[in-house]
């Protein structure tokens, strides 16, 4: 055994060489590039977004707490359209239950369900994700609407959505402080449970992760289930800082949180990305957005900015970049063919 | 390595009576074996001789029809959790790992060490650094899987099986996709892990390897076992002999004479992943085939002379009626009268729960429509003359394409390419998965396309096909055209050889 | 996709020869997600006539004409992004939108010709983006139609600054929304005008049959010599155009046009085209079928309307009966194997 073959290509490099591999290993550069981008402008032309940094980072928040529910199912290659109506739905849920106690339970309670039905339909009967959480997303949006009775809905307990707003040390309100915890909770899961490792099995290779014996059916429940409780989460924190619960709520949320999380590096594919990645896209959209408000931007404006961000962070894959080299050469060579020699 | 039986311990595996079949077609025709401790056992016989599958039976992953394994005179049941824990382990091709998880992730994948649902990092590194160890494999643990070598992952599939704590230890080709250096080293391993007490199961194509390395060889044809014995009684010619087995059935009566033409496709320097600078010139009427081992390349290759895959480096052209084209893109490439016909014809070659007819149309649908509008009537006309010609059976051109049997698949594709009357047609591993009567059908349908002036193309690990194809056969290896034989020079051995690098002939 | 079977001696031997098992669950399942929309609808309208009061009459019936057109225009037209295999085109919901406001912001001030070009031009566009995305950088189609859904409405709101467009009260935008033939209206020939012509691409012609074929199986139709990217724009252009019509319809039949009109549209097309039977797995599916789909919904909403149920109630029936659909064609798939 004294003989070790070192067939190992990231060796014995120096300094730069280790350094080249660990960030060949990360998944964050488009998030990382993205956010220097957007600090760097902001920095420049609106500095007033750092000054401000108790509004930066509640819009952070509310982005980041559905966008990091979201990488957990994206990681196991799967989608969840419907946590848009699950946050919806589980704010109407908590305000028309007057003890805010049981409100919140029952909220909660609701995106775990909602996370069930879901991975049901993905796991068991076997639908695209796609589509199983996209019939998901107009049925409970449906279910919003008849709780709510179309309306808005008021909290009963008013003081206690106003308290909640308020800081609790410096600038960390209580949206903050859950974001952080969420984080934390879901980047431990992903990172060290077992299940949680698990899910780059299942979504990197799931035939493989079949034959090493892991349940994939009960990692895609939970997966389902993470995103429906935290969809839940958000959507408690929304109505209690707004003191009512809107049916409507979400739709753009949706559309920034799977902005954050695609240009976070996660693989629509599944298998590779991270919750760091999921914050670092976060952020940047946060600080992107407060920037485009402070600036007296319009709202189709801002709308048009984040689709454009997550059109480029879903074609700008390591995978879409592949195909359209081939594409490229397939054109340039299509022409190519027109040299005929005789 | 060349040891006497009684030097090895009791017997660990026995296979007793093993028959698999799959849909009628007998793959494994009762074949017994049994390995003892310490010793390395050498299974050899070609593609389809199912070998694979009674290592999957062995493993636990199929279950026999008849006949039982047995760990140390007990049953062991089916399933391949019951295998594992009887201590058996096959060690998988590369494509089980997760590529986004790391070498110690691999290694314990599905039974990571825990702690209340946590993960143990400490154990898992530690366990699975000692499998690497005993491997003698020095590899960063924490990398990612897909940024490894092919060779690595192949090392990082032997620890996983390794950490399992084996008894017995089944590899399946580990050397197909291996340099010679890393070859050499994985016998040497193997060789200790055998000192070590484990009964290894040593699947290979490669003649030289099993010499150096096994102590007892049985060589698999058609599903049955032919002969098992000691290493000794055999020499590696023998054991080609004995695999390749039958009679040489060339059909002389269709044998053809017809003298090639003028070169119609030029390859030169094709490179290309797999593929490395290989020149194939292919001339009208000629039928050039492409022998070696599986993973060689060669449907690389010609995947990259198409323009199906791209290619590195490398100038591909076309010459017809004195007019030559450059080939660029795969579009092109049929636009000119290049045909293709898949290794993988399910995944690459048919649209099986189309018709039969709308197969057919797929690449005539210009000579088959108006302005866009298809003709029916000629479409079905044409289609129904396809397929007769091919003799599908039943040739009933409304019908799914999925509902045909392998052999009417094929002649599905061969139709559909028949109609453009291709200048130069590609076939990978056209008759795989065929049966006997299918396969002397593509044959003739070959020989005929051949005869009218087609170059045709063709990569077969089916040895008597190639050869009684081929006008001329390039043997690869690694991604090299180790040897080219005329069809004067080409026999089953004179292939084998170049294929498995029992010897190296360099063409000029 | 990612894990196709490549072991030879699986592939070879397990090539087994016609396999036809005897009339069981799969057969039925199968049967019921392909025509069961048939039995279905006929069951809804006899049911509807029967216990509705109030459906037969005129003025509903052609309200029923009037809602479905829209509708059925995007999905008939949707249809050929579903049997392309890239699931559906969220950004019709835009596309609609926009189409409505250019017909009649633009043809106030430019005259009709200019607005319905113009509308045009901004469909291409769409297609372009959507098919680019997804035919070359070969992106998730829901995420980059769900995309540029934003990006659409985020411009369409910029310049519209989300204000309603009325268009004048004796035009020719006005006479054709008001037009009829006895109780159908004019949109409702356009549904049928289209549906015919839409039917005729998909299986007369070498373009719809390149969608199916990809569909089915997109390496097999790339390997045939075909340019897949061209076949999945091709497929979006027909969802955009079939949306701009849409969207003239629509702001027609009001006379006005709003950045918001098309919202709803992706999911009653999408809840159209998969009750019709046309699978989300892509390869099968008919833009007939789409049609029934059409009438089926816009019966069954009706119904729900007229019975007083609210617009929750309507978005869940909707909402399981998507769910529901695509759970009997994957079953179905799943037992027959």
């Amino acid at each position: 055994m004294s003989q070790i073959l070192e067939l190992s290509d990231a060796k014995s490099k120096g300094f730069f060489g280790r350094a080249g591999t660990v960030i060949g290993r990360r998944t964050e550069g488009r998030g990382i590039a993205l956010l220097s981008v957007i600090l760097v402008i902001v920095a420049l032309t609106e500095p007033l977004v750092f000054s401000a940094y108790s509004v930066t980072l509640g819009r952070i928040a509310l982005i980041g707490i559905v966008a990091l529910g979201l990488t957990a199912v994206i990681l196991m290659g799967e989608l969840d359209l419907s946590v848009a109506s699950t946050l919806a739905l589980s704010g109407v849920v908590m305000a028309s239950i007057p003890e805010l106690w049981l409100g919140i339970l029952a909220a909660l309670a609701t995106g775990l369900i909602v996370g069930l039905i879901n991975a049901f339909f993905v796991s068991v009967v076997g639908i695209n994700s796609f589509i199983a959480t996209l019939g998901m997303l107009f049925a409970l949006r449906g279910l919003a609407f008849v709780i709510s009775d179309e309306a808005p809905v008021s909290l009963v307990n008013k003081e206690a959505g106003i308290s909640f707003g308020e800081p609790l040390i410096g600038p960390i309100t209580p949206r903050v402080l859950i974001f952080i915890l969420v984080f934390i909770a879901i980047q431990i899961f992903v990172s060290k449970a077992q299940a949680g490792r698990e899910f780059f099995a299942v979504g990197g290779n799931r035939q493989a992760a079949r034959d090493a014996g892991i349940p994939v059916t009960r990692r895609i429940v939970t997966g389902f289930m993470i995103s429906g409780f935290v969809a839940a989460l958000a959507g408690i924190i929304n109505s209690l800082e707004r003191t009512t619960a809107d049916p409507t709520a979400g739709s753009t949320v949706l559309l920034t949180a799977f902005a954050a999380a695609i240009i976070g590096g996660n693989y629509l594919k599944g298998g590779r990305g991270s919750i760091v990645g999921t914050l670092i896209g976060a952020a940047a959209l946060g600080v992107l957005q407060v920037a485009l408000t402070i600036s007296g931007v319009q709202v189709p404006v801002q709308q048009i900015f984040i689709g454009a961000i997550l059109l480029i962070a879903v074609t700008t894959d390591p995978n879409s970049l592949r195909s359209v080299r081939g594409s490229i050469r397939t054109l340039r060579q299509g022409r190519a063919k027109n040299s005929v020699t005789t | 390595m060349v040891t006497a039986e009684s030097e090895f311990g009791p017997v660990l595996i026995e296979a007793d009576a093993i028959t698999k079949s799959f849909g009628g077609a007998v793959a494994v025709d009762n074949v017994s074996i049994s390995v003892r401790a310490g010793e390395i056992y050498g299974l050899v016989g070609e593609n389809g001789a199912g070998k694979s599958t009674l290592m999957r039976v062995l493993a636990g992953i199929l279950s026999p029809d008849q006949g039982e394994v047995r760990v140390d005179g007990k049953p062991v049941q089916p399933g391949a959790r019951a295998a594992i824990s009887a201590g058996i382990s096959l060690v998988h091709q590369e494509l089980s790992l997760v590529p986004e998880m790391t070498v110690a992730e691999n290694i314990l994948l599905g039974s990571f060490p825990t702690k209340v649902g946590f993960t143990e990092y400490r154990k898992l590194r530690q366990i699975a650094a000692d499998a690497l160890a005993e491997i003698g494999v020095g590899v960063d643990l924490d990398e990612r899987v897909g940024r490894l070598s092919v060779a690595l992952r192949q090392f990082v599939e032997i620890a996983r099986a390794v950490a399992k704590k084996p008894r017995i230890l089944i590899f399946d080709e580990p050397t197909a996709t291996l340099t010679p250096a890393e070859t050499d080293y994985l016998l040497a391993m193997l060789r200790r892990l055998a000192d070590g007490g484990m009964a290894i199961i040593y699947i290979s194509h490669r003649i030289p390897e099993i010499f150096s390395t096994c102590s007892t060889v049985a060589i698999l044809r058609d599903g049955k076992l032919v002969r098992s014995s000691s290493i000794d009684s055999l020499t590696p010619s023998q054991v080609v002999d004995q695999m390749v087995g039958r009679e040489l059935g060339l059909d002389l009566a269709t044998k053809r004479t017809a003298t090639p033409g003028a070169v119609v496709l030029d390859a030169q320097g094709i490179t290309a992943p797999k593929v490395n600078n290989v020149s194939v010139q292919v001339r009208s009427g000629e039928i050039v085939g492409l022998g070696g081992l599986v993973g060689a390349g060669r449907s690389e290759l010609v995947r990259a002379i198409i323009g199906a895959d791209d290619r590195t480096a490398g100038s591909v052209t076309l010459t017809h009626n004195g007019e030559t084209i450059t080939i660029g893109s795969y579009q092109s490439a049929v636009r000119n009268g290049v045909a293709y016909v898949p290794e993988e014809r399910r995944i690459d070659g048919l649209a099986l729960s189309m018709s039969v007819e709308d197969n057919i149309r797929l690449p005539n649908r210009k000579e088959l429509s108006v302005a866009g509008f298809k003709v029916g009537s000629k479409t079905a006309q044409v289609a129904q003359l396809l397929a007769d010609k091919v003799g599908l059976r039943p040739p009933e051109i409304r019908r799914d394409v999925g509902e045909y049997s392998g052999g009417n698949q094929q002649k599905v594709v061969l139709a559909k390419w028949l109609g453009r009357r291709p200048k130069f047609i590609v076939l990978d591993e056209p008759t795989r998965g065929v049966d006997v009567g299918a396969k002397a059908e593509i044959h003739r349908l070959v020989k005929e396309i051949a005869d009218q002036g087609t170059a045709v193309l063709i990569v077969s690990s089916d040895l008597p096909e190639l050869l009684e194809l081929s006008d001329t056969i390039h043997v690869m290896r690694d991604g090299h055209v180790t040897g080219t034989l005329s069809k004067e020079e080409a026999s089953e051995k004179s292939v084998m050889s170049l294929a498995s690098g029992e010897t190296i002939v360099r063409s000029s | 996709m990612t894990t196709k079977g490549t072991n030879a001696e699986t592939t070879m031997t397990e090539v087994g020869a016609t396999q036809k098992s005897s009339i069981g669950v799969a057969e039925i399942l199968a049967w019921s997600s392909r025509n069961g929309v048939f039995v279905f609808t006929a069951l809804l309208i006899i049911a509807a006539l029967v216990f509705v009061d109030g459906f037969a009459s005129l003025i509903n019936v052609t309200d029923v004409f009037h809602r479905a057109a829209p509708v059925g225009i995007v999905a008939v037209g949707m249809t050929f992004v579903v049997i392309s295999g890239n699931y559906l085109d969220l950004s019709v919901v835009a596309q609609v939108a926009t189409a409505g406001v250019i017909l009649i912001a633009v043809s106030n001030t430019h005259g009709i010709f200019i607005a319905m070009v113009a509308a045009l031009m901004a469909a291409i566009l769409f297609a372009l983006v959507n098919g680019i995305a997804v035919g070359v950088f070969k992106a998730n189609a829901v995420i980059v139609t769900l995309a540029t859904t934003f990006i659409g409405l985020g411009v369409l709101r910029y310049f519209s600054g989300g204000s309603i467009f009325f268009g004048p009260p004796d035009g020719i935008i006005k006479a054709f929304g008001m037009g009829k033939v006895g109780p159908i209206p004019y949109s409702a020939i356009v549904l049928l005008v289209m549906t015919i012509l839409l039917s005729i691409l998909l299986n007369r012609t070498n373009f719809g049959f390149l969608i199916r074929s990809f569909g089915v199986n997109e390496s097999a139709t790339r390997l045939g010599g075909s340019n897949t990217a061209l076949i999945v724009f091709g497929a979006f252009l027909v969802t955009a155009i079939a949306a701009m019509v849409a969207g003239f319809v629509l702001a027609a039949f009001s006379n006005t046009a709003v950045s918001n009109d098309g919202v709803g549209y992706d999911f009653r097309a999408l809840a159209a085209i998969i009750v019709g039977g046309t699978s989300v797995f892509g390869g099968r599916g008919s833009v007939f079928r789409t049609l029934l789909g059409v009438i089926f919904v816009s019966v069954l909403t009706n119904i729900l309307v007229l019975s007083g149920i609210s617009f929750g109630y309507q978005q869940i029936a909707l909402g399981a009966l998507i769910v529901f659909a695509v759970s009997l064609d994957a079953i179905g798939r799943k037992v027959a194997r």
